[in-house]
């Protein structure tokens, strides 16, 4: 394997990745405060894709649906923390996940019958078609911009969670949060925002996706899986983790893919069975957060 | 009594993430005898209690059983060595009667993966449970579920419950916490009473209670071992006295 | 047969409703026997006949599953594998090797089997809500490797040519598995069986380790049970009787659907054990009529099912966790 075939392997595998860190980001936060596993995580990432496709629809602009994307998403995923969610805290970790699966189902059939069962066009936008020399290889310039866009995306929640009072009530809630409660916090509104956060990371990764995957509903279902494997990898409720995790889940891909293809699907999950016999809490885990 | 401790730590240390708990602590227990920890609150005992029960293993050091080293076994390895615990907050199978909680206890030194026989025809285990109910004086509250019965009862079904599996060593997290003095001295002359069939160790904060019944006292103090002796040494003690001032002895 | 009142009895404690409580009473403590004149009778009671059989697969599906879910406490969302390894194994070898009926249906409880030895153990491995998503990754490789495997199963199809006509029994009676009402009957002699087998389990010295293990596991552990290793078991074993069904639908259907292995179905079956009652006897059974038969009704209304069965999740959650049967015996203090 040449250094041009292994670079360019590389890059598609950063790629790639840089969607699972997205959808694996938005579960490992969700759960590292509130410890509900999302399982309506993928359908979140699919209305990103709807939601994009439509705003570029109306208004001809792809920067334009990145913003109103992850504010509509998370507003949706916001009301569905505060009416359906939330009732269920205390109640045992099984019922949240029981009712986010319920959740992902009902608005995966709602996309369904509002917007067809064939799914949308989304096309590249011009400003990222074609491809770009990297002097080892040529490139497609959307992907490199996916990989640009995930760092910033990284870069303003790092900001976020370790700069800001906010993130600091963020993280200090999700090592106790009976003390920030007693704090006085209103650690309601933390997991409103947490929760809206989460998803809309999701969002995001789905209309970035857009273009690549296209937009069909059920675009969201292998989207789970994935999500979870990366997040057995990487090791629930690390934030390091998701993001570690996803770029290697998505490079081992890539190169299963260049020279096995037909193994490519199950290379994630022979990493995943990897994880769980050496090192089941994964590789950045903590020990006992299940327990 | 033999040379060989039945319990032993060799600096056995514990650290939680930045945290130290325990450090180097050197401790031999010996067969038949009542020894209790103390210790001013976060002096580390129950940290010691957990590693000597198998909760979790130590940092650093060893932990040996019988002059075996057993440190890392898991904890449901420690009942078939020959070790029982009880807890300090209470945890028994709330939803089962007092009586079925002491024969589950019992049922896993017999079977533990049958899954044809029926539980009525291993009528030996239910007789074992009666019969520990009996000693710790809940024969009457045998078909209560264990949710339902009052606090220093289900202390009792902790020790009834730990005592299933016949153990060598009976390890006590603090019995008599959120007791009343009267059923605290109750709780102690039961102690006192199993002491004649195995080792006790016992962790305890209120040294009132343990002066009287412990044929040996270790005092921890900031994750170490700051004394070690008879009932009358710990209480002659410079360091202990010290440390204690202001705390009711 | 056999009855339990031993489990009952552990756990029963008095409540104020006197008046009802007897008849529900004795369902419960001769459950086996309800359970089955209560099979005995649904052909009659359900509006056909290839429905009540579905109820009666479906039902041993759910048996199993609650025997994960329900008793041991563990939330599994990848029941589909076992189900639909349960389906291929036996429906290969009749439809691809011309295997005969009474070869092909323990083959396919085996291959499920060993698929619930594999995938328990990786699951068990990591607990809580680790498990859940474990084992739906693993059923989906499973799911991806019988797709990709059209040479074998079809692959997007499903499998066709699960044609098993007729049984004849030691060459004595011949029975017509194309009538509906013998095929019912035939296999809810199976189902009988596995009944009595579980029973059995539940009133072992296991079934007692397992309510154990689902009120206090470290209590359990702490009185010497290997909880990791009891998890395992209670798999393996879940996957027998999810195995069995899934060979008894290949049977019954005459195909398999590749659906059959889609995390879809681990969630049917999740549902259908929520509806009736997790960790109750008869509560399956209830989940699986009426899943069936509202899917039938909606299906003539409406093309969107799985609106209908996202919403059914929602609202047992919010309001229902305990699902009919078991809300009856909660409220019954059974």
């Amino acid at each position: 394997m040449t250094l041009d075939l292994f670079l360019l392997q590389l890059f598609t595998g950063l790629a790639l990745g840089s969607i699972y860190v997205l959808v694996a980001l938005g579960l490992s936060l969700i759960f590292g405060l509130l410890t509900i596993v999302n399982f309506a995580h993928g359908q979140f990432f699919m209305l990103g894709a709807y939601v994009g496709a439509f705003t570029l629809g109306f208004t001809g602009n792809f920067w334009l649906s990145l913003i109103v994307v992850p504010i509509v998403v998370g507003g949706i995923g916001m009301l569905c923390e505060r009416f359906l969610v939330r009732p269920l805290y205390g109640r045992g970790i099984d019922y949240p996940l029981l009712l986010t699966y319920g959740l992902g189902l009902i608005l995966l059939e709602l996309v369904r019958i509002i917007a067809g069962t064939q799914g949308v066009p989304f096309n590249t936008p011009r400003l990222l078609a074609g491809a770009v020399d990297l002097h080892f290889f040529f490139f497609p310039k959307y992907r490199l911009f996916l990989i640009f866009a995930t760092a910033v995306i990284l870069l303003a929640l790092w900001i976020l969670l370790e700069k800001t009072s906010y993130g600091l009530i963020i993280r200090a809630g999700a090592r106790d949060q009976e003390i920030v409660q007693v704090l006085g916090v209103d650690i309601g509104r933390v997991w409103l925002i947490v929760f809206g956060i989460g998803v809309a990371i999701a969002g995001i990764a789905g209309v970035l996706a857009a273009p690549i995957r296209g937009v069909f509903p059920e675009m969201g279902v292998p989207v789970l899986v994935e999500a979870f494997v990366v997040t057995v990898v990487g090791g629930m409720g690390s934030l390091l983790g998701a993001v570690i995790a996803g770029l290697l889940v998505g490079v081992t891909f890539s190169f299963t893919s260049f020279f096995y293809p037909e193994m490519a699907t199950l290379s994630m999950f022979v990493l995943m069975a990897l994880v769980l016999v050496f090192r089941p809490r994964g590789l950045f885990g903590r020990a006992g957060v299940l327990g | 009594m033999s040379t060989t401790p039945v319990i032993a730590t060799e600096g056995v240390g514990k650290r939680f993430g930045g945290f130290r708990a325990l450090s180097d602590v050197t401790v031999a227990f010996y067969s038949g005898r009542l020894t209790s920890i103390i210790g001013p609150n976060g002096a580390g005992k129950s940290t010691f209690f957990n590693v000597l029960s198998g909760a979790f293993p130590p940092s650093e050091g060893r932990v040996l059983f019988e002059g075996r080293d057993i440190t890392g076994t898991p904890q449901h390895v420690f009942p078939h060595l020959g070790i029982a615990k009880s807890f300090q907050i209470t945890n028994l199978f709330p939803q089962l009667t007092a009586l079925e909680n002491v024969r589950l206890a019992a049922q896993a030194m017999k079977s533990r993966f049958d899954i044809w026989t029926k539980r009525e025809t291993l009528s030996e285990l239910k007789e074992k449970a009666e019969d520990l109910l009996n000693r710790v004086g809940l024969s009457k509250r045998r078909n209560d579920l264990a949710a339902n019965l009052a606090h220093g009862e289900q202390r009792s079904l902790e020790i009834a419950v730990a005592l299933a599996s016949d153990p060598k060593v009976l390890l006590l997290d603090e019995p008599t916490a959120g007791m009343s003095p009267e059923e605290a001295r109750a709780m102690m002359d039961l102690i006192l009473k199993l002491n004649e069939q195995c080792s006790v160790i016992l962790v305890e904060h209120r040294m009132k209670l343990v002066m009287g019944i412990s044929d040996r006292i270790i005092v921890l103090h900031h994750g170490q071992l700051l004394a070690e002796g008879t009932p009358d040494e710990i209480r002659n003690h410079d360091e202990v006295r010290r440390v204690y001032l202001g705390q009711s002895v | 047969m056999a009855t339990d009142s031993t489990a009952v009895g552990a756990i029963r404690n008095r409540g104020p409703l006197e008046g009802v409580r007897p008849a529900f009473d004795l369902i419960a403590r001769q459950r086996v026997l309800f359970t089955i004149l209560f099979l005995v009778v649904l052909p009659w009671l359900a509006p056909y006949k290839a429905l009540a059989v579905n109820i009666l697969i479906f039902g041993l599906f759910a048996m199993g599953f609650n025997l994960v879910y329900g008793y041991a406490g563990m939330l599994s969302f990848g029941h589909a594998a076992l189900f639909g390894l349960g389906a291929y194994g036996c429906g290969v070898p009749i439809a691809k090797f011309g295997f005969p009926w009474y070869v092909a249906l323990p083959l396919g409880v085996l291959i499920a089997t060993t698929a619930g030895v594999v995938i328990g153990w990786f699951a068990t491995r990591s607990r809580g809500i680790y498990f859940a998503m474990v084992t739906l990754a693993l059923s989906q490789v499973v799911y991806y490797v019988v797709y990709q495997s059209i040479w074998l199963t079809g692959g997007e199809d499903g499998l066709r040519g699960v044609s098993v006509p007729s049984i004849s029994l030691f060459g004595i009676a011949e029975f017509n598995l194309l009538d509906p009402t013998t095929k019912y009957y035939l296999i809810l002699i199976i189902i009988i069986l596995a009944l009595w087998i579980f029973s059995r389990i539940l009133a072992s010295p296991f079934g007692a380790i397992l309510e154990g293990l689902r009120e206090n596991e470290k209590r359990a552990a702490a009185c010497g049970y290997d909880v990791n290793r009891t998890r395992w078991f209670a798999f393996v074993l879940s996957s027998v009787f999810s195995g069995l069904a899934g060979a008894l639908y290949a049977i019954h259907l005459s195909v398999v659907p590749i659906e059959t292995l889609h995390y879809f179905t681990s969630a049917v079956v999740l549902m259908m054990t929520l509806l009736g009652g997790m960790g109750t006897f008869f509560g399956p059974f209830v989940g699986a009529l009426v899943y069936l038969l509202l899917q039938d009704v909606v299906s003539v209304i409406t093309v969107h099912w799985q609106l209908v069965v996202g919403c059914l999740f929602v609202l047992l959650i919010l309001f229902f966790p305990r699902g009919i049967w078991g809300s009856l015996m909660h409220w019954l203090r059974i």
